[in-house]
């Protein structure tokens, strides 16, 4: 995760705040739909596609909060699958399970701290991109 | 485009080189998982049994006991089952049920024993609660009706004595879900194989179950819990197809016979 120091356009107050609400939209989604790892990604979606025709600042980083949000979804939804497979199903609680579990928390706190950090930076204007989905929000979002 | 495919295998290897890594940690036992969930079945298998021989009565003969007894060794023994893990409760109880209980506990109701033809589809109930027990299915069928929250306020001993009584109604009952009763059922059909006990027995029993199934007196709780018996006894005889073994008889008609009868003494 860095901060852009190249990029030129200066986002205006409006800017800001909606680019900042796009990773708020998904803590305050967490929130309200933990455990169920489904309605975040619903909320960052529906906030995605209202803001498609938005400037580009605030569409660049409503991709990039939505695309953090489906990976997560993916690796939470596996997690979810695999705990209810050992409780109503035949499977086992085995250290893979475990260290799959943990290893979801550490991804998810991660990600919660830089989306926070996210929403703080881009809320004062700031480019803030991070490691992967940075660039490939730049490969989806053209000007 | 190249950067992104870059950045997105740092990403992978980093996730799965971490699970790779933390797997290698002993959780299990670390967090002692396991022992504290045999601890919580033990707890939990107590207390339904005090509820269940609040309202029954042991059986007190020696002949039956030891020839039932006799049945699940020889179930047990050919399959690699330690036996002795395996406690079997006969209660007094005109009902046509047996049951598995939470921490290897089997239950067997006079009523069913009376109700076999032969020794053998006796041996086929016994093998199909006894996969119950070695499958888990108790523990999961409470934890999914009961929750685990109340499963463990119950091992803790801190629920009312009305909810011992409720989990031995749930347990004697209701139906494991159908993937539970169609694994067993396969399983049975193993350890009868492997006992050298004809699996189709079992099948006879679960056939006549469903042939007297509109007929049945209400006390007949292993029929409303096993449900799809015609079915299920077709899948029994297809999967003894696969099994090799010799049927070797448990016990003849007269002694079978003598069993039946003591039965009528209690």
């Amino acid at each position: 995760m860095s901060q852009a120091p190249g990029y030129a356009h200066t986002p205006d107050e409006y800017e800001s705040e909606k680019a900042s609400n796009s990773y708020l939209m998904s803590l305050v989604a967490i929130m309200v739909g933990l455990p169920l790892p489904v309605v975040n990604v619903i909320a960052s979606t529906i906030y995605y596609f209202n803001n498609k025709r938005s400037p580009y600042f605030v569409r660049w980083h409503c991709t990039q909060a939505l695309l953090a949000q489906i990976i997560a979804f993916g690796v939470n939804a596996a997690g979810l699958y695999w705990t209810l497979s050992i409780v109503v199903g035949s499977n086992t609680i085995t250290n893979t399970y475990i260290a799959y579990i943990v290893t979801i928390v550490i991804f998810n706190l991660v990600e919660f701290v830089a989306t926070i950090y996210s929403a703080v930076r881009t809320r004062k204007g700031e480019h803030v991109v991070w490691w992967f989905f940075g660039a490939l929000t730049d490969t989806l979002v053209k000007r | 485009m190249s950067k992104v495919f870059r950045q997105f295998s740092v990403l992978v290897l980093l996730f799965f080189g971490m699970w790779f890594t933390l797997s290698k940690f002993d959780f299990v036992r670390a967090f002692e998982v396991e022992e504290f969930t045999k601890s919580n079945e033990r707890r939990l298998g107590r207390l339904v049994l005090d509820g269940l021989y609040s309202e029954n009565s042991a059986l007190q003969s020696d002949s039956v006991l030891s020839f039932v007894r006799g049945i699940q060794a020889r179930l047990c023994a050919a399959n690699d089952i330690p036996d002795s893990t395996i406690t079997l409760h006969i209660l007094i109880r005109g009902d046509v049920n047996a049951f598995a209980l939470p921490d290897r506990q089997l239950v067997v109701y006079t009523g069913l024993i009376s109700y076999c033809k032969n020794a053998e589809e006796f041996a086929g109930v016994l093998a199909h609660e006894i996969a119950h027990i070695e499958r888990g299915h108790v523990m999961k069928k409470l934890v999914t009706h009961v929750g685990i929250s109340m499963l463990m306020t119950i091992a803790g001993g801190d629920a009312g004595p009305d909810i011992s009584r409720q989990i031995v109604t749930l347990l004697s009952s209701t139906a494991f879900d159908r993937e539970q009763e169609n694994e067993a059922d396969a399983f049975a059909v193993k350890m009868m194989a492997g006992a050298n006990i004809d699996p189709e027995h079992f099948a006879n029993f679960l056939f006549r179950l469903s042939q007297e199934k509109n007929t049945i007196p209400k006390h007949f709780e292993w029929i409303s819990t096993h449900t799809n018996s015609q079915e299920r006894a077709s899948e029994v005889l297809r999967l003894k197809k696969s099994e090799r073994f010799d049927s070797l008889a448990i016990a003849d008609t007269a002694a079978w016979a003598s069993i039946k009868r003591s039965m009528r003494d209690f």
